[in-house]
């Protein structure tokens, strides 16, 4: 008897120690991972209404990442409401909060208020406009410094709009351009536009918007100059005034190409530009990988592969205007 | 027999735990070892076979990826070109670039090499700008109906592009020249799986990473951080195609199979984690660990069962063996297990029983040794029964023999001149009584009783009692030569008588003596009484009984208290004469 015991109490009380020890360092590990719950700082530039579906696909790529809000990450949001004034402030204030990794979503403004609040914290933006370009990071493939993040293409193909609207109307020789002279990229846009308007023929009528009753002024000015069509350079100022954007197109009658989906599904002509639903789960795919440990200097930065145009035939109608075949084969979604 | 039994050297538990623990964890571990050896083999040979199957199977997914856009191509290219603009050919390219998502621009170039139609996702279309395409050299090359890949080229550093040219059937339709965006086989590449966690990458032909399920790898276009996959692709090719074991980018190790996408030169290659390949191997190695220590202590619970069973028997063996070496022949051993030990207990009793009946036999042989001849108590002895001494009527010899004047001499000497003389002088007879056979049944002070034919039956007592005598004479005259300087002034003599005589123990327990009664006792004692020293008297049944044989002298008849009549005596001659 005592031999056996002997023999096998130890054996158990050791398998017991080693149990109890796995057990608890799970608990402190479990504690610490509590303790030390990441948080995310995100910063907007607009209302949580107006980023609603964008935010959908955030959380879409943030759960793909395996993080999910209040259970596993938090999340600290900052609106700026449209005032894009704010945005350093209220950048500055997530970097005072020491947040694991910094979202700046929608747009260069955004991007830009963030890096300059932080040179340690990673920065995931979302923009349509060439990081590389705007000093964001030093390569696509290489970004370098604590910034990553996804590029929309919607500055990009802002030629392309202008071509939709010459493929409208192709007798048309002048159209009119919306700018928000605030926008980072509107110097930029505004060359590639006169680029292209040179080499399809066209004479382009520069017009500026960056507040409310700008955006009025634009559409009775271009009903005014009775210029065939508008077109909207990249901007998220004009991207999450789509509904205003539609409504003011329908009031005014002026056919309108802008770059976000939202306008022709709220009653506008038509856009073209990045899939935004991609560049903004990709977005939450990042920051899941920064909380994880990745460091954005080994994340290059990803450019939406969908850049697709919308078309909504009923605005055509009530405008007169018959689509001609080229825009319909090209539009991934026709709205009847 | 009853001092402590010497410290155990091994104890019967480690015996039986050595012994059940070879029964069960031997064979559990020479079945656990081949099977994780040989299971190893199989499951290696397996996994070889099932990988290289997977790569194929990847391989083919990403060859449809390429014929998809190919043959989607191929529509673009089946009408001859005019010299005019051609408006369908335009929507033909607008409706291709709707349709192939990876596809980012298209040109489409007539025979003579010029381009006629370019349309874009991202920069401005063109139509009939009659400049040569850049690539027209290679495109003449390819054959009707074919197609011709570029080589891989990285936008920006970072997101990498392929052409695609693909030729009419005729050289009148032209080439179709597509940009394809190679992002778009993540779909394809992250959909493959290979068992639970292992995945498929496709490297070009200079080993630059085309496709990844991670994404940011391949538009990292890092040469030295993918360098650990182009050596497993260098070792799977170093093994001519066969599946390979290195190290993933994690530094895991893995094991690896290849698949090329021929025309392309690509190779696609699957991978999936050693440890999830080996699961199964594994499992079974820790089963078997888990039985192992099941095993051990099964073996452990069955030893301590067996020793308790055993010990206890044992236990009560051992004290049992000692109270009886102690000399408690009663004790008796209490074991019924119904097996062996129970008889090994029986036996000890029936033991310690005879053990029993033999000391009481050893004491009473002992006590009997007392008053015997030697002879006599090792003829008891040897029989094992003193039935010897039991009374009967016998004819005996009766020697008695004793002093002349010892009470003077022992009133006249020292007491311990008194006491060795005696002594030497019982010492002497009693060998000589010894030598004959005889019984000396009692002494006192100076004389003795000796019985011949009993308890020992002899033949011819009378002739053994007269020489005896004669010895006896001889021995203590010798004895008195000796002690001449003492002036002891003493004699010895014997007398002796045959007759019928009741022989047997008398006494009690405690002091018990073999004797015999009779009046032939009486004679014996008169005749020693009457002997002058140095003088053997025989009565007549003695002398008749010899016959002759000695020679004797007949002296005058005597007249003896306790006999009526004068009684007839006889007087061994030779002692006479000395």
């Amino acid at each position: 008897m005592p031999c056996s015991l002997r023999q096998a109490v130890p054996t158990t009380r050791r398998e017991t120690i080693a149990l109890l020890g796995a057990m608890m360092a799970s608990t402190i590990s479990a504690r610490a991972q509590q303790k030390a719950t990441p948080v995310i700082g995100y910063l907007g530039s607009e209302s949580p209404e107006a980023y609603a579906s964008r935010l959908v696909a955030f959380a879409e790529g943030l759960a793909e990442a395996g993080y999910v809000d209040g259970r596993n990450v938090a999340i600290d949001f900052r609106w700026a409401e449209g005032e894009y004034s704010r945005l350093p402030a209220l950048a500055l204030a997530l970097a005072d909060r020491q947040v694991t990794v910094m979202v700046a979503p929608g747009g260069a403004e955004v991007a830009l208020a963030a890096r300059s609040a932080t040179k340690t914290i990673p920065i995931v933006f979302e923009m349509g406009g060439d990081p590389v370009a705007l000093g964001l990071v030093a390569s696509l493939s290489r970004p370098g410094g604590n910034l990553t993040g996804v590029s929309s293409l919607s500055v990009e193909v802002s030629l392309k709009r202008l071509e939709f609207m010459s493929e409208l109307f192709p007798a048309a020789r002048t159209f009119a351009v919306a700018v928000n002279p605030a926008s980072p990229t509107s110097a930029s846009q505004s060359k590639n536009l006169q680029a292209a308007a040179s080499s399809l023929r066209l004479e382009l009528r520069l017009l500026t918007a960056s507040s409310e009753p700008e955006l009025e002024a634009l559409f009775v000015a271009v009903s005014q100059m009775q210029l065939p069509g508008l077109v909207f350079t990249s901007d998220p100022y004009f991207a999450y005034r789509s509904r205003r954007l539609a409504e003011l197109a329908e009031r005014h009658k002026v056919p309108a190409i802008t770059q976000a989906r939202d306008f022709p599904n709220a009653g506008g002509l038509m856009s073209y530009g990045g899939d935004f639903q991609q560049s903004h789960r990709h977005t939450g795919i990042y920051a899941g990988r920064i909380i994880k440990g990745e460091k954005p200097s080994d994340l290059p930065v990803q450019r939406v592969t969908k850049v697709e145009l919308f078309v909504n035939l009923k605005a055509a109608g009530q405008l007169g205007l018959t689509m001609p075949p080229s825009l319909l084969s090209s539009a991934e979604v026709v709205i009847e | 027999m009853t001092q402590a039994p010497p410290a155990l050297r091994s104890s019967l538990f480690a015996k039986y735990f050595v012994a059940l623990f070879a029964a069960v964890v031997i064979p559990l571990l020479v079945a656990g070892g081949s099977e994780a050896w040989f299971g190893h083999r199989d499951q290696r040979a397996r996994l070889n076979d099932l990988l290289e199957a997977e790569a194929r199977s990847a391989a083919a997914k990403i060859q449809d990826f390429l014929d998809g856009i190919r043959d989607q191509l191929a529509w673009t290219v089946q009408l001859p070109w005019s010299d005019s603009a051609d408006e369908r050919r335009r929507l033909d390219a607008f409706r291709l670039l709707r349709q192939v998502p990876a596809v980012v621009s298209l040109t489409l170039v007539d025979a003579t090499g010029r381009e006629r139609v370019f349309v874009s996702r991202m920069g401005l279309n063109k139509v009939e700008s009659g400049a040569d395409h850049p690539l027209s050299p290679a495109l003449k090359n390819i054959r009707p109906g074919g197609a011709w890949y570029g080589p891989v080229s990285f936008h920006g550093g970072s997101e990498p592009f392929l052409t695609i040219a693909v030729a009419g059937t005729r050289s009148a339709v032209g080439v179709a020249v597509a940009e394809v965006n190679l992002k778009l086989i993540w779909d394809v590449i992250s959909a493959i799986r290979v068992g639970r966690t292992g995945a498929a990458f496709v490297l070009d032909q200079p080993g630059r990473l085309i496709a990844h399920p991670d994404i940011s790898l391949v538009l990292r276009a890092d040469q030295t951080a993918i360098r650990p996959l182009q050596t497993l692709r260098a070792k799977i090719a170093a093994q001519s195609g066969k599946a390979a074991s290195g190290r993933d980018i994690d530094g895991h190790m893995v094991l690896a199979a290849m698949a090329p996408i021929p025309g392309i030169d690509w190779s696609v290659v699957v991978k999936q984690p050693v440890a999830e390949a080996f699961e199964p191997i594994y499992a079974a190695l820790w089963r078997t660990s888990a039985f192992l220590i099941i095993g051990s202590g099964l073996a452990a619970a069955l030893a301590y069962w067996l020793t308790q069973r055993m010990i206890e028997p044992i236990r009560i063996l051992e004290d049992g063996v000692a109270r009886i070496g102690a000399g408690q022949f009663d004790h008796r051993i209490d074991i019924a297990t119904g097996d062996e030990f129970e008889r090994l207990a029986t036996r000890f009793n029936a033991m310690a029983g005879d053990l029993a009946v033999s000391q009481e036999r050893s004491q009473r042989i002992g006590r009997l040794k007392r008053f015997l001849a030697p002879q006599v108590a090792e003829l008891v002895d040897h029989s094992g029964d003193d039935s010897v001494l039991d009374g009967r009527r016998i004819e005996v010899v009766v020697v008695f023999g004793d002093l002349r004047g010892f009470t003077a001499f022992s009133a006249r000497a020292e007491p311990n001149v008194v006491m060795s003389f005696l002594n030497d002088y019982y010492d002497a007879l009693d060998r000589v009584v010894i030598d004959h056979g005889a019984t000396l049944t009692h002494f006192s002070g100076d004389g003795m009783m000796v019985l011949i034919n009993a308890p020992v039956s002899r033949p011819d007592p009378a002739l053994c009692a007269i020489r005896m005598a004669r010895d006896m004479q001889k021995t203590v005259q010798s004895l008195l030569r000796d002690r001449e300087p003492l002036d002891h002034r003493l004699g010895f003599g014997v007398g002796l008588a045959l007759g019928p005589a009741t022989v047997g123990r008398i006494g009690t327990e405690g002091r018990l003596e073999y004797t015999a009664v009779g009046s032939v006792v009486n004679l014996a004692a008169r005749l020693c009484a009457s002997a002058r020293n140095a003088e053997v008297l025989i009565d007549m049944a003695a002398a008749d009984a010899v016959d002759g044989r000695v020679p004797l002298i007949e002296l005058d008849a005597r007249v003896l208290k306790g006999f009526d009549k004068p009684v007839r005596v006889f007087a061994a001659g030779e002692a006479t004469a000395s």
